[in-house]
């Protein structure tokens, strides 16, 4: 199958189940993408603050993992708190 | 009729397959870059604070080692993120 077959498929040939299912997909890989690139952001993010000593093994050691993960944790619940917060404030108005 | 709409049904079929897959593919190399990016920036910072004029043997064992550790991290936060995500659906 030669590398252009994928992108001459015209959209208006198929028939409703079949773009359904297209949408259904590209839904989905959108969704993934967005999730991954959460997950660049807060490896990044977290690595700055926990992988702090110097690197001599591949492995992450039994205060870096747990920081890892603590990380994640307490960033999702400071954005639940933001969100809580303003909900609170916007009630004020 | 029938068996004309049939290998019509079958052509549209695989060009969707082709379709789909041409997208996984892209979304795969995209994601690649990204991690390919983020481990440099954050390996080079970490291992090669103050370049020379050669990368050192020391340098190059804890890029690859930053990396393989790097690739762990981004698992664990992956697993964990998505444990929330889902958590908080419920």
């Amino acid at each position: 199958m030669d590398s252009s077959s994928g992108s001459d498929i015209n959209l208006n040939d198929l028939s409703q189940n079949d773009k359904r299912e297209l949408q259904q997909f590209v839904s989905n890989e959108a969704q993934k993408a967005k999730i991954q690139s959460t997950v660049h952001y807060l490896t990044d993010m977290c690595w700055k603050r926990c992988i702090t000593s110097k690197i001599s093994s591949g492995q992450m050691d039994s205060y870096e993992r747990p920081c890892m993960e603590n990380c994640v944790d307490r960033y999702i619940d400071s954005q639940m708190t933001v969100l809580k917060h303003l909900e609170q404030l916007r009630g004020q108005i | 009729m029938d068996s004309f709409s049939n290998t019509l049904g079958v052509n549209q079929q695989s060009k969707k397959q082709a379709w789909m897959d041409k997208i996984r593919q892209e979304a795969a190399v995209e994601q690649a870059r990204a991690l390919i990016d983020k481990v440099s920036d954050n390996c080079f910072e970490k291992c090669v604070p103050k370049p020379g004029s050669t990368l050192t043997s020391g340098e190059t064992t804890c890029i690859n080692q930053c990396m393989e550790k790097y690739m762990s991290a981004w698992n664990v936060v992956s697993r964990k993120y998505i444990e929330r995500i889902q958590a908080k659906d419920v």
